[in-house]
């Protein structure tokens, strides 16, 4: 489970074909869609318990879809993380202790469905970070996660599918699968206390500008 | 574990024989008890309608525990009485306080009364009903469906009322001692006294144990050490044939370790007192009036401190009540009742982590007609009107028949209304949790709280407009149906049977309301939830042979949200098995429905009673089908993905043996197989052995 699989879907292949049947001369010169799976991106956070009310700290990490990797680039991210809080590289500061500058037109939005489901992007669904608050909601059941108090764990919100605009106005979708160090199918209070913020999600990377389908 | 039970089941039985053989003067007695428990007899109930009614000309399901089924099965607590009947199930809160389940309705939409009078101190919603001893207690009255129209506020899943011993003439006393496992202690004492004029009934209990641990590895208690003291006297005097006065007081008096973790330990202590005047007058056959005080104060208080002693926790929880009531029965014919009343309840809480010291008034009034239309056909018409300085007033009407068919067979039906004002936290908390960081604030504490945590930087975004907070909240409603039938097939044979809906608006629930800079949320209260349950409840006792009893029940339940019910038909709801599969769609028929909610639960109960030699003996199990405490995948919703609790059963023991005419002694097992599960049940605390003893004069 914890094996990286890599595939790649020729999906344009697909619009290729249907491009054939238009003019074989103006066969669009597009790159294949990025499927994949992230394991265990280590997005960790301080928190200061001296303080009332507590203080979370330290710094995000970030991702770019692109490459599918994270990176230290100020530019070239496209979300960062720290703890269960996700930000995107598109709006203004909000207020959060160190939080990187954002200098791209990145946004977020959720859909409830299945990840297969999820073929479309609803371009004027993007919402960005602002000082009025995060694009992508934190606590239980107001974003992508729900809390389960029985074994204080962050459990994603099965059917919670985050669509996001990259930096440079590429489209992504995400389905989170676990926040837990190498995914456990179960989780125990031992795991949620010891091994949190490891982060396991499935996306899918549509590479081409303009085109707003997976 | 087995040889331990074999022991145990060989102790009692050879000492329970070996004094079977000693004496045979306890025959009167038994005379006089199988004089009360036989056939022919049918008891007489008031909580229903208040005003005396035999239990089974009532048009309203009422279930009746009586003085020789808490005697024979050797309970020490309320909690252990009310565990064992029909469709009634103990859930504990988080604070460790054990309510019943009622219909499927939590345990803060029961009302709790002790001789009509209501029972508060309710810190986390639930009333603790260990809180209760039982060795005053004459019956235990359950009538289930919403009750406002004579109760009031609280009454929206029904009405238990604990009626207390009252004197006989002459003087008696009884001394009751039980102790068993966990070192526990339960020591009663009564005395009572009456002559023409006067009567005095004092009760003295005291309750300890040394509490019980059902995971080793940690460093604190599932239950730490507490004991718990009731103290009660009531004194009547009577003036005259028509004119009498009644005084009750009662004290009690609870302490209890309180460990969080190795450093941190303190106490909690409870500390209680209900007193009440009253004034019955008989103006004349027809009209009687009673003119009655109640007053009671609740007092929670707890600490922790650190390591090196320093204070690093506490609160306390003041509240007090009281009420004075006017209540008049007219009876123009024996067909007719009418019982009116007028009243003004007034309440104040002085709580940590509140804003201010919130008050209130709730003037009320009622009416109820009673009437037998013909020999078959009774039919109750009722409603209550309460005014209240917080919310809106609310009216409360309910309508009873019950029609007998013949005398083996009749049908009850019954429709009424039910409303739970908003406690007093649910609108003026104003907590922050110190460790997590998040703040709840109760609905009224929101516009002044709110703008000043935003003032002094605290928040991000407000989600929920303030302007959402200028209409008050408003109280819980619900109508409940209940339609029965009662058999009576054979000689000794009483088969009831039940079914019932509930329907709850405005159920308040929490949600977020503000954005925290520190990543967590600011929460308040709201109505927004719809909720329903119904089912079916059958109860049955057949007199077997003199003497044999059986007895048992079963309900079948369902309680569901409304709006998760639309979620699932519209198809929005998911899960994933585990991480490495992908989240499917879920089916309206995978919704399971709320939390902590067992579709069947069951009782049986099997009594022996010897009467020559004055040998009585039980066997008691209780059934509770799996059931869910969280939703443990995510989607918020209970459903057929979730991790359930497995259904169990508890199964009793218990034997008691009249020595001579005022010893008599007794012991028993609860909890037989010694089922335990620390994580979803820490309220059970597993197998306890114990004896009894007991002393009339």
């Amino acid at each position: 489970m914890n094996m990286l699989k890599k595939m790649t879907i020729a999906s344009a292949l697909i619009i290729g074909l249907s491009a054939c049947s238009d003019d074989d001369n103006n066969v669009p010169n597009l790159d294949p869609v990025t499927s994949d799976q992230v394991t265990n991106l280590h997005a960790p956070q301080e928190t200061d318990y001296t303080q009332n009310p507590p203080a979370a700290s330290g710094d995000f990490v970030r991702f770019s879809f692109a490459t599918g990797q994270t990176t230290t680039s100020d530019t070239e991210w496209d979300i960062a993380l720290r703890g269960t809080t996700i930000l995107v590289n598109g709006g203004t500061a909000t207020g959060i202790a160190e939080e990187p500058s954002r200098n791209g037109n990145a946004g977020v939005y959720l859909v409830d469905d299945t990840f297969a489901n999820v073929t479309e992007v609803n371009t004027a669904g993007f919402n960005q970070d602002s000082a009025a608050g995060l694009a992508l909601a934190t606590g239980s059941g107001n974003g992508w996660y729900t809390y389960d108090p029985s074994v204080m764990a962050i459990l994603p919100t099965p059917g919670k599918v985050l669509v996001f605009r990259t930096h440079d106005g590429r489209y992504a979708k995400v389905e989170i699968l676990s926040y837990y160090r190498d995914a456990p199918a179960v989780i125990t209070e031992d795991i949620a206390l010891n091994d949190l913020r490891y982060y396991t999600f499935n996306y899918v990377y549509q590479p081409n500008e303009a085109v707003t389908t997976f | 574990m087995i040889k331990k039970l074999v022991v145990s089941f060989i102790i009692c039985f050879v000492g329970a024989t070996i004094h079977g053989q000693d004496l045979n003067q306890t025959r009167n007695d038994s005379l006089v008890d199988g004089a009360l428990q036989g056939e022919t007899f049918d008891p007489i109930v008031i909580s229903a309608t208040r005003t005396k009614r035999q239990l089974s000309s009532l048009p309203l399901p009422t279930q009746l525990i009586d003085k020789q089924e808490i005697t024979s099965i050797n309970s020490m607590r309320l909690t252990d009485l009310l565990s064992e009947q029909t469709g009634l199930v103990t859930v504990s809160d988080f604070g460790g306080g054990q309510g019943i389940q009622m219909q499927g309705l939590d345990s803060q939409y029961t009302l709790i009364l002790v001789n009509g009078l209501p029972l508060v101190g309710r810190s986390a919603g639930t009333l603790d009903l260990s809180r209760i001893s039982v060795g005053n207690i004459r019956q235990v009255e359950i009538v289930k469906g919403a009750s406002s129209s004579l109760y009031g506020n609280e009454a929206l899943g029904g009405v238990i009322n604990i009626i207390t011993d009252t004197p006989k003439n002459g003087l008696h006393g009884t001394l009751n001692y039980r102790g068993g496992s966990n070192t526990t202690h339960d020591v009663s004492a009564n005395l009572s006294l009456k002559n023409e004029k006067h009567g005095l009934q004092t009760f003295v209990n005291r309750f300890q144990s040394g509490g019980y641990d059902l995971i080793d590895t940690d460093q604190t208690q599932t239950v730490e050490p507490f004991d718990k003291t009731t103290a009660n006297i009531d004194w009547s005097f009577q003036f005259n044939d028509k004119t009498s006065l009644q005084l009750t007081n009662r004290l009690y008096r609870q302490n209890q370790d309180y460990t969080a973790s190795a450093l941190l330990k303190g106490a909690s202590t409870i500390n209680e007192w209900n007193g009440m005047l009253k004034i019955d007058h008989e103006l004349n056959p027809q009209w009687n009036t009673s003119l009655e005080w109640y007053t009671t104060r609740y007092l929670a208080q707890e600490y922790l401190n650190d390591a090196s002693g320093a204070l690093f926790y506490d609160n306390d929880f003041d509240q007090l009540f009281s009420r004075p009531e006017l209540r008049t029965t007219f009876t123009p014919n024996q067909q007719t009742t009418l019982v009116s009343g007028i009243g003004l309840t007034f309440q104040r809480l002085e709580r940590t982590d509140f804003l201010g010291t919130p008050e209130f008034y709730s003037p009320y009034a009622y009416v109820q007609y009673d009437r037998a239309l013909n020999k078959d056909l009774n039919l109750i018409v009722g409603a209550r009107f309460d005014q209240h300085n917080e919310y809106a007033s609310q009216f409360s009407p309910k309508l009873a028949l019950r029609y007998e068919l013949s005398p083996k067979v009749s049908f009850k039906g019954s429709v009424g209304y039910g409303f739970k004002t908003p406690d007093f936290r649910q609108l003026y908390f104003d907590f922050t949790n110190a460790t997590a960081g998040y703040t709840v604030l109760g609905y009224n504490a929101v516009a002044t709280r709110l703008p000043e945590l935003d003032a002094s930087g605290e928040l991000l975004s407000i989600t929920v407009p303030l302007a959402d907070f200028d209409t008050p909240l408003k109280p819980e409603r619900s109508i409940a149906f209940n339609l029965g039938a009662d058999f009576k097939p054979l000689r000794g044979l009483k088969i009831e049977t039940n079914f019932f809906r509930n329907d709850i608006k405005n159920l308040i629930d929490t949600r977020v309301i503000a954005q925290k800079t520190n990543g967590q949320n600011v929460f308040s209260y709201y109505n927004v939830r719809r909720v329903f349950t119904y089912g079916s409840e059958v109860n049955f006792s057949y007199k077997i042979t003199s003497e044999f009893k059986f007895s048992g029940g079963y309900q079948l339940l369902y309680a569901k949200d409304k709006a998760a019910v639309k979620a699932f038909d519209n198809g929005g709801v998911f899960a994933r098995i585990d991480p490495s599969s992908p989240s499917f769609r879920l089916e309206p028929n995978d919704y399971i429905g709320l939390l902590n909610r067992s579709k069947h639960t069951a009782n049986v109960k099997l009594f022996y009673h010897l009467k020559s030699y004055g040998l009585e003996a039980n066997i008691r199990g209780t059934y509770r089908s799996a059931f869910g405490l969280f939703d443990t995948n995510g989607n918020t919703y209970l459903d057929r993905y979730d991790t359930m609790v497995s259904g169990f059963s508890i199964w009793d023991f218990a034997v008691n043996k009249t020595i001579t005419k005022d010893f008599s002694l007794g012991c028993g097992i609860d909890n037989l197989l010694d089922y335990t599960d620390n994580n979803n049940l820490p309220n059970v605390p597993g197998q306890l052995m114990y004896g009894t003893l007991s002393i009339n004069f």
